[in-house]
């Protein structure tokens, strides 16, 4: 027997593995088939009863995501049945759903919004007393529970019990005063809560981070890689580029993440933000800091590198940037200048092995294997992580280049080490977070673009490459890529004398 | 006011002639007015003048004029901070900070509600799109001022100024947030009686 | 007790002897000789029998035992199991108790046969929570039937081991269900699960399990002994053997009865049960449970109650729970019953059953306190149409088809309610 079934869904036909559910099918051919219940990252539920379609010579309308495809299955979604279906099991989520978008954080991303706009009955024949539950709970984590909204699709029982293993949700009572909820005495906690904001298609579960924060619909989503971890998941950016604002990372489907993201990754666009960035270059001679603008950042840099030996000058670099960034880098200061003293910046703590089972990885840095790599092509540098401040200072180094980590939050001891670096004869900071701006002895600052604001690859523990694309307008005007500071910075110096 | 028709000025090349047509033309008109004047000096005839900021223009229901928020029977903002205001309002004068309100039932409320009333076009659409009845557009016209950042009206002035004489309850209750059937709505007449409540 | 007329006594063969739940009893009237007969037996040999009998589901659906029976993977290695759905909910029926009350014995070698036929090791029986005394007769029964070798290791020298144990669950309808029962017999909450894998190959516990209805295990000893051909003999051709109805309402002797299937309704009710009581008239009658929709006096003419014949009629034959509604009932009571009912055993797991039955309830409760509109009629209608045949189990269908065929057939009854604010 073949181990393929050939059928047809709305007359076209599709040949797919033995096994796979006409809903699988659908997805793969673009067929929407309205759904709650479903994820392609769980078990089946089939509780929705949304996904209903007809198959020629059944007479009952089945569920798609539990309907396993059949060689000369004929498969219809178009029908007048199915539509009425499907308006009607609309219908039956939404007569005690409370209606409360003007405050519902999901409002925009809403599954019942959308699928009000596509498949809704509009005229609505319940005009009882709705069911009343609660409302705005705090179940742990970055969770805010509202079991008024919840149409007990049981996605999130079903992450719980899945993917994080950590069963603390459950359904309780029955019929239309059931509830999802925490069993007695438990909390959701781990590093994944979010994910359940995210799987929720409706707004039961939001995000006590997001919360009344801003309207999704005014959110520009961009696709780029998380820079939290060497996992490398595959992520939108949310932000407004008219306020320069970020606000959120969602997973997006991919190969390094699946369909999941951690918390501790979700958190890695604050750094982004006005309050906590480099927002400006400064020069301080002599204790009198002094902000500049780019172009003169840079040629004071370029002429005290001018005058610095090549083996007093020495470079400490954090994985946390690209490759295309690095290449720039050790093309200038190692292949044009003669640098030989290349440091790594990575937390002296942290273990590159360690990794939590589903994600999250030790290791915090987005792009170890991207600078090793170009490390060992520029034949510099040792593999082991530093004592950062103390080797610099013992290397004898009169002037040090610090490419400061983008994410302050997997480094623990960074500003220890920052305050270190600063006392140093000359070290010019490179920073994308605002650490450094307070700290009075840094002598020169040149703020740097995020992630989210620059094009290029992060290489993953496993050597495969996640891409920054779509790059947000940079919210500070001064700042620069690696690539583009470099570059000003090799243009000036072959001028300066 | 009467409309007068004169002659139209003579055209040919006689260059007195035309003069004399402009002129004869100008003490029609010169007479018309001294004549009025005479007549609204002595009280003979009413003047169409209104003697404003004295005396108060009214202007009909539907005029849109200085924006106000409602209230609720318990004084707070009825407005949920759900920018749909800001959403549908085409000259992006609204700008709305949400926050989490102490009392946990009412979840959402403006923490910073503002309008910048010199980018406002004054078309309504905030009013229109708001699900709660929770800003309106009231008669007040007269908005002159001198310094700039009395342009941008704060929560607290669009709410309690003045002029609202404590502000303006609004007829929508909790209960009838979602009216789904015509027994729950309030009498469509018991609504504007509400709506112009306060307004003069 | 029950008044049943001595037409065939299969299931009530012990109906009126003293001390008849006793091991003792029950052998000397050839109690558990199937048992022995079948141990010689191959499986397949049984199936093969039960199928030729004719045996249908009591419990409900009315599908054929053999073929369920047959459905059980019978070369995958590990445990497989046997439940006998003992969690008699569905309103208006008090049959399986009887037969527990009355010979228990009937039921536990039903199981060992199905045991035998299956290949299965352990078996359950579930008992609905509120049968206390039931639970305390069954439990008497395995006990004598361990001692007396008919269950545990090595039944009667043939080999064959099969333990038997009893379980209650907290008592809902929905655990009638046999899926539903399943999750509950596993610890879980009683909620139906997804079909497909059906459990005859992936049920308790994740093994091929068979849950049958406790009257069709009841049965299984007599064909067993007088054989499939004298079981067939009695009945119609489509649905032959004997059924337990339960009758209620306003007739003058209610009761269990057992008849042979294809029996008329009219001679059951004017002559078995003697009639209805005085002053009294037929207005309806639900032949099958609360979940089969219910038929007025000039459908019931020249019904017989089988399978077939009621399907005929639009109703189903369901747990033979007949219901007689006279006319001093009214509807619109029985539909807030219902609704209510429906509303309260509903799981919550699909869609539209758990919102479906709450607004079908809702909108009765309206009706009931006077808030009702005429058009709730016709949408009550609605609702029930959209709820059938979309969910998991037939909750949704058994709240669905009374509430269409209430709303159709005494919809004027319950419109004149909400026009004058009393039944008519």
């Amino acid at each position: 027997m073949s181990d393929k079934v050939s059928f047809k869904i709305n007359g076209e036909s599709v040949t797919v593995p033995k096994g796979t559910t006409v809903m699988q099918a659908a997805q793969q051919m673009k067929i929407a088939i309205p759904h709650f219940c479903w994820h392609p990252g769980l078990s089946v539920a089939g509780v929705c009863r949304f996904c209903l379609v007809k198959v020629e010579g059944r007479p009952k309308l089945e569920i798609a995501c539990n309907l396993q495809a059949v060689d000369g299955m004929e498969i219809r979604t178009d029908t007048e049945e199915v539509k009425d279906a499907h308006k009607w099991a609309l219908e039956f989520h939404l007569i005690n759903h409370p209606l409360d978008c003007p405050i519902c954080d999901q409002a925009g991303e809403c599954g019942l919004q959308n699928y009000y706009m596509s498949v809704g009955k509009y005229q609505s024949q319940m005009d009882r007393p709705k069911v009343l539950k609660p409302k705005a709970l705090d179940v742990g984590g970055d969770l805010v529970l509202d079991t008024e909204r919840c149409i007990l699709c049981s996605r999130c029982v079903r992450f719980e019990k899945e993917v994080t293993k950590t069963d603390a949700l459950g359904i309780f009572d029955r019929g239309d005063h059931a509830i999802i909820g925490t069993y007695p005495g438990k909390k959701i906690s781990h590093n994944y809560t979010t994910n359940l904001v995210d799987i929720c298609p409706v707004g039961a579960f939001t995000s006590k981070d997001f919360r009344f924060k801003q309207r999704v619909w005014f959110l520009e989503e961009k696709p780029s890689t998380c820079a939290g971890c060497s996992t490398g998941c595959q992520v939108d950016v949310f932000g407004k580029e008219q306020t320069g604002t970020y606000y959120r990372l969602k997973p997006r489907e991919g190969e390094a993440n699946g369909h999941w993201m951690c918390d501790y990754g979700r958190g890695t666009y604050r750094h982004l933000n006005q309050e906590e960035r480099q927002r400006f270059a400064f020069v301080n001679d002599r204790g009198s800091r002094r902000d500049v603008d780019f172009n003169e950042a840079i040629a004071v840099l370029a002429k005290k590198l001018k005058h610095t030996k090549a083996d007093d000058v020495a470079i400490l670099v954090s994985a946390q940037y690209t490759n295309e960034e690095y290449e720039a880098l050790f093309d200038f200061f190692v292949g044009k200048i003669g640098v030989k003293k290349v440091y790594q910046w990575r937390e002296p703590t942290e273990k590159l092995s360690d990794f939590d089972g589903l994600l999250l990885r030790g290791d915090r840095n987005a792009n170890t294997a991207g600078l090793l790599a170009a490390m060992k092509l520029h034949k510099v540098g040792g593999d082991k992580p530093m004592n950062q401040h103390e080797d610099v200072a013992k290397s004898g180094a009169k002037l040090v280049i610090a490419l400061v980590p983008e994410i302050p939050t997997g480094f623990p001891s960074l500003k220890t080490h920052l305050l270190g670096l600063s006392e140093l004869e000359f070290v010019s900071f490179w920073s994308v977070n605002g650490l450094i701006d307070d700290l009075k002895q840094a002598r020169h600052v040149i703020p740097l673009k995020g992630f989210a604001e620059k094009r290029g690859t992060f290489t993953n523990h496993a050597g495969k490459d996640g891409h920054l694309t779509t790059p947000f307008n940079c919210p500070v005007p001064d700042a620069r890529c690696i690539v583009e500071t470099v570059s000003a910075l090799a243009e000036v110096y072959s001028r300066a004398h | 006011m009467a409309i007068k028709k004169v002659a139209p000025p003579p055209v040919d090349a006689n260059g007195f002639a035309a003069a004399w047509g402009y002129f004869t033309t100008i003490m029609t008109g010169m007479s018309f007015t001294a004549k009025t004047l005479f007549l609204q000096l002595t009280g003979r005839e009413k003047t169409n003048t209104l003697e404003w900021p004295e005396q108060p223009a009214t202007y009909g229901p539907r005029f849109k004029g200085k924006h106000f928020l409602t209230l609720r029977d318990d004084g707070n903002v009825r407005c949920t901070a759900c920018f749909l205001c800001a959403t549908n309002c085409p000259a992006q004068c609204i700008h709305i900070e949400a926050g989490q309100h102490p009392e946990n039932e009412i979840e959402k409320y403006p923490v910073r509600f503002e309008i910048d009333i010199l980018r406002c076009v004054f078309c309504g659409y905030c009013e229109e799109a708001c699900p709660v009845d929770a800003i309106r557009l009231g008669p007040e016209y007269a908005m002159a001022g001198l310094a700039e950042e009395k342009w941008v009206y704060t929560k607290d002035y669009l709410a309690q100024r003045g002029e609202l004489r404590g502000g303006i309850t609004s007829v929508k209750d909790e209960n009838e947030k979602h009216p789904i059937t015509d027994k729950a709505h309030p009498k469509e007449a018991e609504i504007h009686s509400y709506v112009r409540h306060g307004h003069h | 007790m029950g008044n049943t007329t001595d037409k065939v006594k299969i299931l009530t063969a012990f109906e009126g002897m003293p001390n008849s739940r006793a091991l003792s009893t029950y052998t000397s009237k050839g109690g558990y000789d199937a048992l022995k007969k079948v141990l010689k037996m191959q499986p397949a040999q049984i199936i093969e029998e039960v199928k030729q009998s004719g045996l249908r589901g009591r419990g409900g659906a009315g599908f054929p035992t053999g073929l369920k029976w047959s459905f059980v993977p019978q070369n995958l290695p590990g445990p497989r199991y046997l439940v006998c759905n003992n969690d008699e909910g569905e309103p208006g029926t008090f049959k399986d108790r009887y037969i527990a009350e009355l010979s228990p014995h009937m039921i536990v070698e039903g199981m060992v046969i199905a045991a035998k036929a299956i290949g299965a090791c352990k078996g359950y029986i579930y008992t609905r929570y509120e049968f206390f005394e039931e639970i305390h007769w069954l439990e008497t029964a395995i006990k004598e039937a361990y001692q007396a070798g008919f269950l545990g290791k090595n039944i009667q020298g043939s080999g064959f081991d099969f333990d038997l144990d009893h379980y209650t669950g907290a008592g809902a309808y929905i655990c009638g269900e046999e899926t539903g029962l399943i999750s509950s017999l596993e610890g879980k909450k009683g909620q139906p699960k997804l079909k497909p894998p059906f459990p005859a190959v992936s049920g308790y516990l994740g093994r091929p399990t068979v849950v049958n209805n406790t009257e069709t295990f009841a049965a299984v000893p007599w064909i067993m002994t007088n054989g499939a051909a004298a079981y067939k003999a009695i009945g119609t051709e489509k649905s032959p053997g004997t059924k337990l109805f339960s009758i209620a309402g306003a007739i003058k002797k209610p009761g269990v009865y057992e008849l042979p299937l294809g029996y008329s309704f009219e001679k059951l009710l004017n002559d078995d049960c003697g009639g209805m009581l005085p002053g009294r008239t037929l207005k309806a009658c639900i032949p099958g449970g609360a979940s089969a929709p219910v038929l007025t006096p000039e459908e019931l003419k020249g019904l017989t109650l089988d399978y077939e014949a009621i399907a005929a009629k639009g109703s189903m034959l369901g747990s033979g729970a007949v219901m007689i509604i006279d006319d001093r009932q009214s509807m619109v009571e029985l539909m807030k019953v219902i609704a209510d009912f429906y509303h309260h055993e509903s799981c919550g797991q699909c869609t539209p059953c758990r919102e479906g039955t709450g607004w079908l309830a809702n909108i009765m409760g309206g009706i009931w306190e006077k808030q009702g509109a005429e058009s709730d009629v016709d949408r009550m209608w609605t609702v029930a149409k959209q709820m059938g045949g979309r969910t998991i189990c037939a909750l949704s269908d058994a709240a669905a088809m009374p509430t269409m065929a209430i709303t159709k057939k005494f919809g004027d009854e319950i419109r004149e309610y909400i026009r004058r604010g009393t039944s008519a």
